[in-house]
């Protein structure tokens, strides 16, 4: 009996445990999937959640606002993303060189502020966090109401802009423009529409969505910013992006996915009764990647955009 | 045969009219010969480009130390100091760069991104750490053996996406990258579990100490160490490789153009492979050297992105290997002379990293840095047409550069003191940035570039002694009264330029 009633109460917490490290993996994998499906390649998600993790702490110290410190996130990703989306649209410059430059200038650029703001080396000072929205009637519930009693808003965020992107995407014009930019941008251009500027626009929300991954990670999920606090978190939207076959479902399937493994890891280094799997947790850690590279050595199909990575050239009219 | 004959002709008509010209015709024709032996123009746009990137680089980062409130010009005095002083420093840091390094460059020139040597160098030095302290071997013998056996298992960890990617189309660039993290963990999980040091007040994740036989002895110095031999002689033979091999020679058409090698009868992927396994297997080396040289065991963590400086090193070294060398020489020193800025002018050691990552976004596009060459030669060849005009249109620019870095800077120092009245100078030092910006883009000369910002800080004085209370007012008016007289001088000039075409009018 008493088992099962600590089976309930673990289910429920694993369940809680998995949203809240799915939000920012699903958040920077729909970003990721803006930019990717526009035709240009974003391997510095990474660094744009660590310098959105980074403005949200730094906005809320400021202000004492942590909403104030989201916007901050969202737009220094986009701001971060602004800066790739010059070097490889307008420029046509090589956009894996960009993203890894874009990583490691986060990397940098937040240690460096860290120093400045806050004087110190590694974690930043405790700031207000957003308050987690709190259900009175369902936390009696047992599985539901650990999972959904007290959760942070930024998580029913998360949810409402995996509908809105799948929405975005497949129902508008703007959506099938953002298709066509990554499958054929010289039809797109054909037909009278700017590819560049919606590769610039795919590029920059990836940057705003991954700033407020980061954002959720800083303010919502802790309430102080660390050094290099993402810990390989862009990697793993990047992967479930691409074992997500870069659609906002399968973003929104693999990133509850890899966040559950994350959740689970979460749940082994605290609760005594998984205590003999401590050792392996950096195998459980590795999943993520290892199924990516199964995935893509083609147990499971993914089709990658076709025009991705190739900066489109207008070409000279007679 | 035709062109060359054309060719001796011209030359000999150069030779007459060197007789009958002055010293000056000779000299130049002397230069002429000199260039026409070097390489083609285009050989020396790579070295342009990287160049430029680091020297916009640097620029950026002093306007945000600027920005921070830091004593630049300290700091970058330490910086270079530091870097002259200690050429072993440099060495010891550039050791296992040049090695990542030259692994991304090799898989570049097949066409391939290698985005993981951080995975393949920390499993080549966990296996050179295990090996160096489990089996005993003779000198010389033991970190040969250990070198190599990090050579193999670094090459495994490429050969495995050089194989998806050739023969199931896997992107090298997000196999490599998740095999390094697949790397990392496992390294780190052997680190701390099965092959952790034992002993009473051992709880470091690292392994034991290797043996004496085993460790690379001192190159020169403290600190640099024969790891960077190794480096050199991997250097040269990646070059031999690629130059004077058939496989080389195979993995640069792949490089090139797929098709076109499969249809001159290159087998596209076996090269693919081949050539990430090489790039896997020289990352590992670059762990094993560090370990045996510097570190002489492994320690949960130790790499701290020497991999992803592989990326930044054979960008800027544009994937050739005595640019790789070249290029892991100037972060070494970048490095050794930033721990001393951070010692001594107390300038984050960060700045580093950040300066890195500009380096990388600017060298991406070479079309910035391009644009910014062609600028200035058309801003010489202006000053050279137009004397009397550009010569106060570059007062103009010096006086709005200064404005720019003492707005930002300004505005830094007051941030913490009174927010709102930091953006006085912070709009003021953004309006001096857009002049200087006109002047230099457009070469835009008129009076409004400097009354503009003066009447700016005026406005910002006025602003700053009504809301603020005198904080930067005399500075301001300074600037204020500079401007006036910049304009005043400018307007002078032109008048004194136009009068005379009136006259003749």
């Amino acid at each position: 009996m008493q088992e099962a009633e600590l089976i309930i109460a673990l289910a429920g917490w694993l369940l809680k445990a998995t949203f809240m490290m799915s939000t920012p993996l699903i958040l920077a994998a729909l970003g990721g999937m803006f930019s990717e499906r526009t035709g240009i390649v974003n391997i510095g998600l990474e660094g744009m959640m660590l310098i959105g993790a980074f403005s949200a702490v730094a906005a809320t110290y400021f202000t004492n606002n942590p909403w104030l410190g989201v916007v901050a996130g969202v737009v220094s990703g986009a701001l971060l993303a602004g800066a790739h989306a010059i070097v490889c649209v307008k420029y046509k410059g090589n956009q894996i060189v960009s993203g890894a430059g874009v990583i490691l200038f986060a990397g940098g650029f937040t240690t460096l502020m860290l120093e400045v703001v806050w004087g110190v080396k590694g974690v930043s000072d405790s700031v207000r966090k957003i308050p987690n929205v709190i259900i009175e009637p369902i936390r009696e519930i047992p599985i539901l109401g650990v999972a959904f009693g007290s959760l942070s808003p930024l998580v029913y965020i998360m949810f409402i802009l995996v509908i809105l992107s799948w929405y975005v995407l497949y129902k508008t014009p703007f959506g099938l423009r953002v298709q066509a930019s990554g499958e054929d941008p010289a039809a797109l251009d054909a037909a009278g529409v700017n590819v560049e500027r919606i590769r610039a626009i795919g590029v920059l929300l990836s940057g705003a969505f991954s700033g407020l991954a980061g954002a959720y990670l800083s303010i919502a999920f802790a309430s102080e910013f660390g050094k290099l606090m993402t810990v390989g978190r862009g990697f793993i939207a990047l992967a479930a992006l691409i074992f997500g076959n870069w659609t906002p479902v399968g973003c929104f399937l693999a990133g509850t996915f890899f966040g559950f493994l994350d959740g689970l890891q979460f749940a082994i280094t605290i609760q005594p009764e998984f205590g003999f799997l401590l050792e392996y947790v950096n195998f459980i850690k590795m999943l993520p990647y290892v199924l990516v590279i199964v995935a893509l050595a083609g147990i499971r199909r993914s089709v990658p955009p076709k025009a991705i990575g190739s900066p489109y050239e207008k070409e000279a009219r007679a | 045969m035709s062109s060359e004959n054309v060719e001796d002709a011209s030359s000999d008509e150069d030779g007459q009219q060197e007789k009958e010209t002055g010293t000056f015709e000779r000299l130049r024709a002397v230069f002429e010969r000199v260039r026409r032996r070097l390489p083609d123009r285009q050989y020396w746009k790579p070295l342009f480009w990287s160049l430029g990137s680091i020297i916009l680089a640097l620029l950026v980062s002093a306007l945000m130390l600027t920005i921070m409130g830091y004593n630049i010009i300290a700091g970058f005095e330490h910086l270079i100091r530091g870097a002259l002083d200690q050429p072993d420093r440099i060495i010891q840091y550039a050791t296992p760069l040049v090695l990542t390094g030259l692994s991304v460059a090799l898989a570049f020139r097949c066409g391939l991104f290698n985005i993981g040597p951080e995975g393949q160098l920390l499993i080549g030095s966990m296996a050179a750490a295990l090996l160096g302290y489990m089996i005993s071997l003779p000198f010389l013998i033991h970190p040969l053996t250990c070198l190599l056996v990090a050579a193999l298992v670094g090459g495994l960890w490429g050969f495995i996406p050089g194989l998806l990617r050739a023969y199931r189309g896997a992107h090298e660039v997000v196999t490599t990258m998740m095999l390094s993290y697949v790397a990392i963990l496992f390294t780190q999980y052997l680190a701390s579990g099965p092959f952790k040091e034992q002993g009473p007040y051992q709880w470091i994740s690292q392994t034991t100490r290797i043996l004496d036989t085993a460790e690379l002895g001192k190159l020169f110095g403290p600190y640099a160490h024969w790891g960077f031999g190794v480096a050199i002689v991997c250097v040269v033979g990646v070059d031999f490789l690629l130059k004077r091999t058939v496989l080389g020679y195979e993995m640069k058409a792949v490089g090139l153009n797929e098709e076109a090698a499969e249809y001159a009868g290159i087998n596209p992927k076996w090269n693919m492979a081949l050539a990430l396994g090489i790039s896997g297997a020289l990352a590992g080396i670059g762990g094993a050297g560090e370990i045996l040289g510097t570190h002489r065991r492994f320690l949960d963590g130790w790499s701290g992105g020497l991999g992803w400086d592989g990326i930044t090193v054979a960008v800027l070294g544009n994937n050739s290997p005595w640019g790789v060398l070249g290029a892991a020489i100037f972060f070494g020193a970048l490095r050794a002379g930033g721990n001393r800025m951070h010692q001594i002018a107390h300038v984050p050691i960060e700045i580093v990293g950040l300066i890195q990552g500009l380096v990388v976004v600017f060298v991406a596009a070479p079309r910035i840095i391009d644009w910014m060459g062609r600028q200035s030669v058309e801003s010489i060849g202006w000053i050279r047409k137009d004397t009397k005009k550009a010569i106060p249109g570059l007062v103009v620019l010096g006086y709005n550069l200064f404005g720019l870095f003492l707005g930002l800077g300004l505005a830094a120092s007051l941030i913490p003191v009174n927010p709102v009245n930091a953006a006085f100078p912070a709009l003021v030092g953004i309006f001096s940035g857009q002049a200087a910006y006109r002047t230099l883009a457009r070469q835009e000369t008129n009076i409004g570039l400097s009354l503009v910002p003066a009447t700016a800080w005026f406005g910002a004085a006025a602003l700053d002694a009504w809301f603020g209370g005198w904080v930067f007012f005399n500075t301001a008016l300074i600037m204020v009264i500079v401007g006036s007289i910049t304009a005043v001088i400018y307007w002078m000039m032109q008048a004194l330029t136009e009068q005379p075409q009136g006259g003749a009018e």
